[in-house]
């Protein structure tokens, strides 16, 4: 299916699955690396010129790996559009999830270190990306601090990921968190933080939240009752932001 | 039993003080045919692409979301002791009983298997045997049917749950009533048709006013809430006399919910209907003078006109839900439930499970055939896509609120309204003209003119309408 909506009648969907394409001269409005390479005066075309190949690839279709753990490491991926978990399978054969990546975000980047990937990555639903190879990555940031600088900020990024799940909390504070978490990261890629869509399975999030499949739905039906949410489907709706926040605040003080 | 298109569960009427006006001419000049929105789009729609992988994959979606849909089961019972001439369900006549135990054990493997593709949290809230017959199974048969059901699904346990079942006063007594009352049962629908003798008699269905009062008795006495019953009209041989007669005779049973339906003679489709001797039937100004008739007498009863072909006490939960503006559409016509996933049961039911529709196989041997397999007897099916989806939602906001609020319709859709619905708002405005809808850039209202017409005015937004896709219909009044 074509990314790009043609149907004069609809407006671009919340949050729209794919910005735009770029063109020849300027990135892709959710570009992970933009603002960087921008930052140090390197348009597209100054980046064509350095032989900085960016392939975009996809769609992978929900349930699509876009790698597996112990693949050999030659890439790193911006989402640009659809979303991504990322998943390990514990030695009783469990699946871990470990995380989820928007458009915008990058994945692949633990993967630096080990030169394989630690984790697989699925998509959850129709998913398109930007596949930078890591040699002409590495090239590009030796020649460009600020596209070093930037790949040490996601990394560090990353790192700091997972303490939203640590500590003594109540569910209600993690899902709180986990949707404030969301709705962040959705308006700093300029999409709407309020309103947006929970692509990834209730399983997966209470395996990431680690919490029961029900108590994620009942948690959620709670809200709801609050008013503090509105579902229909997946899309979610947050509507009363404050009373989410103060929920979700002792988690992320943490 | 479940309407040939499929019955769904279309979004439904806010307040909708607008009773209806009766235009006999200008009825008559809408009276062609078209769906009955009980699905969108219509069951002639579905294809055999659909089969059990994609039933699978709709069930494992739909237990993917963040608050799953709690369940509606609707079950299917085909067996009839005696054949009605107007009837158009799915259904076999016969008075061997040792079938019901072929099918009751066929239809034991395919509760077990659909049920396992649903999460033990999604409770059933909403329960309906229709048929066929639902009481040709005996009481036995029946507290053996439920018990399977319960064992394999999550049965809400609060005094809320609606669980219903269609009933044959002529093969039901008091005893067996109570028997049902204590399996969970506590909403009843009657069919009745018409009580003018000859009209019965015509069509195959002779049944008493004592043998109705009866098991509706009965039912209030076993705790039952609602009591609803069916009257057709357009039967051969039906008098306005006769037939107000009959409507004088439901009011004083004082069902909470009446439906009249408008009898859709189509033999060629209906193999019943064959016996029915077409020479009786009325005419079209009589058709037209019994539906008169039934809205003038049912409204002085005391009954609110809900749409289409439903009615409710004043004090019923639907009109209540209708007044509040909670009101939904279902496959059995108007519910104050909410978003299911309806899981059909049996043969011939339809299911409506996240964004699919899907039906059972249509006749017993291929029913059987699957499930002797291992295999849902899943036949045919389709997944709507988002086209699909917005226009359902406009449909049955249409059909049930009366109403579109087009800014957050578009909004919520993200629709340039006027461009997206360009062809519809053009196919509207004959019907504008004609008084039975109001339109502006704000919304969308059907009319007291345009009210006993809604699905002509549906059908300016249905995509499949215009393409010629859709056959087989029943007259619209």
């Amino acid at each position: 299916m074509d990314p790009v909506n043609l149907n004069p009648g609809r407006l671009p969907s919340v949050p729209n699955p794919i910005a735009d394409d770029g063109t020849a001269s300027t990135f892709c409005s959710t570009c992970a690396f933009a603002g960087a390479c921008l930052a140090a005066g390197y348009g597209k075309p100054e980046l064509q010129e350095l032989h900085c190949l960016v392939e975009h690839v996809g769609p992978f279709e929900a349930g699509e790996h876009i790698f597996r753990t112990r693949d050999p490491f030659r890439a790193i991926y911006a989402v640009r559009g659809g979303t991504v978990k990322t998943a390990v399978v514990n030695r009783e054969g469990h699946e871990q999830v470990l995380g989820f990546y928007l458009p915008g975000e990058v994945i692949g980047l633990n993967a630096i270190y080990p030169e394989h990937y630690p984790c697989d990555a699925v998509a959850l639903e129709a998913a398109y990306f930007c596949r930078f190879s890591f040699p002409a990555m590495s090239a590009l940031a030796a020649r460009m601090p600020s596209v070093q600088q930037h790949l040490f900020r996601m990394l560090s990024k990353e790192l700091g990921m997972v303490s939203v799940l640590a500590g003594d909390h109540t569910t209600d504070e993690r899902m709180a968190a986990f949707l404030m978490d969301l709705g962040e990261r959705y308006a700093a890629r300029r999409f709407s933080g309020t309103r947006f869509r929970l692509s990834m399975s209730r399983n997966d999030i209470a395996n990431y939240l680690r919490l029961a499949t029900e108590t994620v739905s009942r948690v959620l039906g709670r809200f709801r009752d609050q008013r503090i949410l509105r579902i229909d489907g997946r899309d979610l709706e947050i509507l009363d932001q404050p009373r989410l926040y103060e929920l979700a605040s002792r988690v992320m003080n943490d | 039993m479940q309407a040939v298109e499929g019955r769904d569960r279309l979004r439904c009427m806010k307040n909708h003080a607008t009773a209806a006006e009766f235009d006999a001419a200008l009825i008559a000049r809408y009276d062609t045919t078209g769906p009955r929105y009980t699905s969108y789009p219509a069951a002639t729609s579905f294809h055999a692409g659909f089969g059990e992988a994609q039933l699978r994959d709709c069930a494992a979606d739909s237990n993917d979301e963040p608050i799953p849909r709690p369940l509606s089961l609707y079950v299917h019972v085909p067996f009839c002791m005696s054949p009605c001439f107007y009837c158009g369900c799915n259904r076999i006549i016969t008075r061997d009983v040792r079938l019901a135990e072929r099918y009751l054990a066929s239809l034991y493997r395919e509760i077990e298997m659909v049920a396992g593709m649903f999460d033990r949290d999604r409770q059933v809230v909403q329960l309906h045997f229709g048929g066929g017959t639902p009481n040709f199974l005996d009481a036995r048969q029946m507290s053996e049917l439920m018990d399977s059901l319960e064992r394999h699904f999550a049965f809400a346990r609060t005094p809320t749950r609606e669980f219903g079942i269609e009933i044959d006063p002529r093969y039901a007594d008091a005893a067996y009533i109570h028997a049902l009352g204590a399996l969970g049962f506590n909403r009843m629908s009657v069919g009745i048709q018409d009580f003018d003798p000859q009209v019965q008699q015509a069509v195959n269905r002779i049944q008493s006013i004592e043998q109705t009062r009866e098991v509706i008795d009965a039912a209030r006495e076993s705790g039952f809430r609602s009591v609803s019953v069916d009257l057709i009209y357009g039967l051969p041989k039906q008098t306005i006399d006769g037939f107000s007669r009959t409507l004088e005779q439901v009011a004083g049973l004082c069902p909470d919910r009446i439906a009249a339906y408008g009898y859709a003679h189509l033999p060629q489709l209906f193999k019943a209907q064959k016996q029915l001797d077409a020479h009786f039937l009325p005419d079209a100004a009589t058709r037209l003078q019994l539906l008169g008739r039934a809205l003038e007498m049912l409204g002085a009863a005391g009954y609110v006109y809900i749409g289409m072909d439903h009615f409710a006490r004043v004090d019923d939960e639907l009109a209540k839900a209708q007044r509040d503006g909670s009101l939904q559409r279902n496959f059995q016509g108007y519910s104050t439930f909410g978003q299911c996933d309806i899981v059909g049961l049996g043969v011939s039911a339809i299911s409506r499970i996240g964004n699919s529709y899907s039906q059972n196989a249509r006749e017993l041997p291929g029913y059987y055939a699957a499930l002797d397999n291992g295999s849902l007897p899943v036949a045919r099916g389709v997944v709507l896509n988002e086209d699909d989806l917005i226009r359902r939602e406009l449909i049955g906001e249409l059909m049930c609120h009366g109403k579109l609020d087009i800014r957050g319709f578009a909004q919520r859709h993200r629709l340039k309204f006027p461009v997206y619905f360009a062809d519809s708002l053009t196919l509207l405005e004959p019907l504008k003209d004609d008084g039975l809808v109001e339109l502006n850039n704000e919304k969308i209202a059907v009319t007291a003119r345009g009210r006993l017409l809604l699905r002509n005015i549906a059908m300016c937004f249905d995509a499949y309408a215009r393409s010629g896709t859709q056959v087989r219909h029943s007259r619209v009044i």
